[in-house]
């Protein structure tokens, strides 16, 4: 894949969401329904690998451009999750003064609101692809309850959940 | 953000706590990675762009590195049936972290009739239309932002 598209595609996938797995529907629809770099199940293992390690959220962008344009492609992929930050900057000098603004705060709440919409547009098939059973199906409740109700860092949950499908092959 | 607002505002004094609420304010509205931008906002009340650079830097740098070695370690074990129902393990409690996602997303913005309309329409509408009609992101992302700014009565009293 062209490396600067690749940073290109990468980089509008993270300017225009505003939290982590915010910006997942863009990168599905870039890389798995247009141009068919990757699968679901390569997505799906990229956001497994960008939640397993420490660090920011948004980390699986770097696995996908990895997965997607290698070391190169890796490097890139950091670049496009860094550089969206740096706007807070001038945000800063600017916003600092209309953060108040109830307009300016209503428009930034039905930005978030359609980003929620198109994550969980996005969130059907790759949890369609990520069931396997009624054990992955446990597995998926259990990890939204945790995440949703509990503080436990999600890396422990990840150790969990891969515990739990090591469990499963002393059932089989 | 709770370490670090100890360790710079309470212990070294580095910046004002006004100055560290603004930077958590703003890197919610700024695109991205709210922890990232958060991280170049102290920096840059600090030590200016390279403080920005070194911050962003150091947070994601090494865990960038770590995570691509993971990736490459889901690679080297797709034959390998120990590893694979680990894996799979991890899949499914992603998909649970992404539903989780969707709820926290979601929460602050539910509560009296017309946020609930606004909820409704707004991400009910995003999501029909992107997983029904297979509109792209990007115009949905800018309706919502302008029925937003048009429709500014779901402000929570």
């Amino acid at each position: 894949m062209n490396l600067l598209l690749l940073y290109l595609l990468l980089l509008k996938a993270s300017v225009t969401s505003f939290s982590g797995l915010g910006s997942l529907p863009m990168v599905r629809n870039d890389f798995v329904v247009e141009r068919q770099v990757l699968t679901d199940h390569q997505l799906n293992m990229a956001v497994v690998a960008g939640r397993t390690g420490p660090g920011p959220n948004g980390l699986y962008l770097v696995c996908v451009a990895y997965a997607a344009g290698g070391f190169p492609g890796a490097v890139l992929g950091f670049l496009a999750l860094v550089t969206p930050a740096f706007l807070v900057i001038p945000l800063m000098r600017w916003l600092g003064k209309r953060a108040d603004i109830p307009r300016v705060r209503s428009a930034i709440r039905g930005l978030l609101l359609a980003s929620a919409g198109l994550l969980l547009s996005s969130s059907v098939p790759l949890t369609l692809d990520a069931f396997t059973g009624i054990f992955s199906a446990v597995l998926m409740t259990a990890s939204f309850a945790v995440l949703t109700f509990t503080r436990i860092d999600s890396a422990w949950l990840m150790l969990g959940a891969a515990a739990a499908g090591l469990a499963t092959l002393m059932f089989h | 953000m709770g370490m670090l607002g100890r360790e710079l505002v309470d212990t070294r004094r580095w910046i004002s706590s006004e100055k560290f609420d603004l930077a958590f304010a703003l890197a919610r509205v700024t695109p991205g990675t709210n922890i990232i931008a958060f991280c170049a906002a102290i920096g840059a009340l600090i030590c200016g762009l390279t403080g920005a650079v070194a911050a962003v830097v150091a947070l994601t740098a090494p865990s960038a590195v770590l995570a691509v070695l993971i990736v490459q370690g889901f690679e080297s074990w797709q034959g390998n049936r120990i590893a694979m129902a680990a894996i799979a393990g991890t899949v499914a409690a992603v998909a649970g972290m992404m539903w989780s996602t969707i709820w926290t997303i979601l929460r602050p913005h539910v509560g009296g009739l017309t946020r609930n309309l606004q909820v409704v329409l707004i991400a009910g509408g995003g999501f029909l239309a992107s997983w029904k009609f297979h509109v792209t992101p990007l115009p949905i992302i800018a309706a919502g932002t302008l029925i937003g700014f048009l429709w500014k009565d779901g402000e929570r009293p």
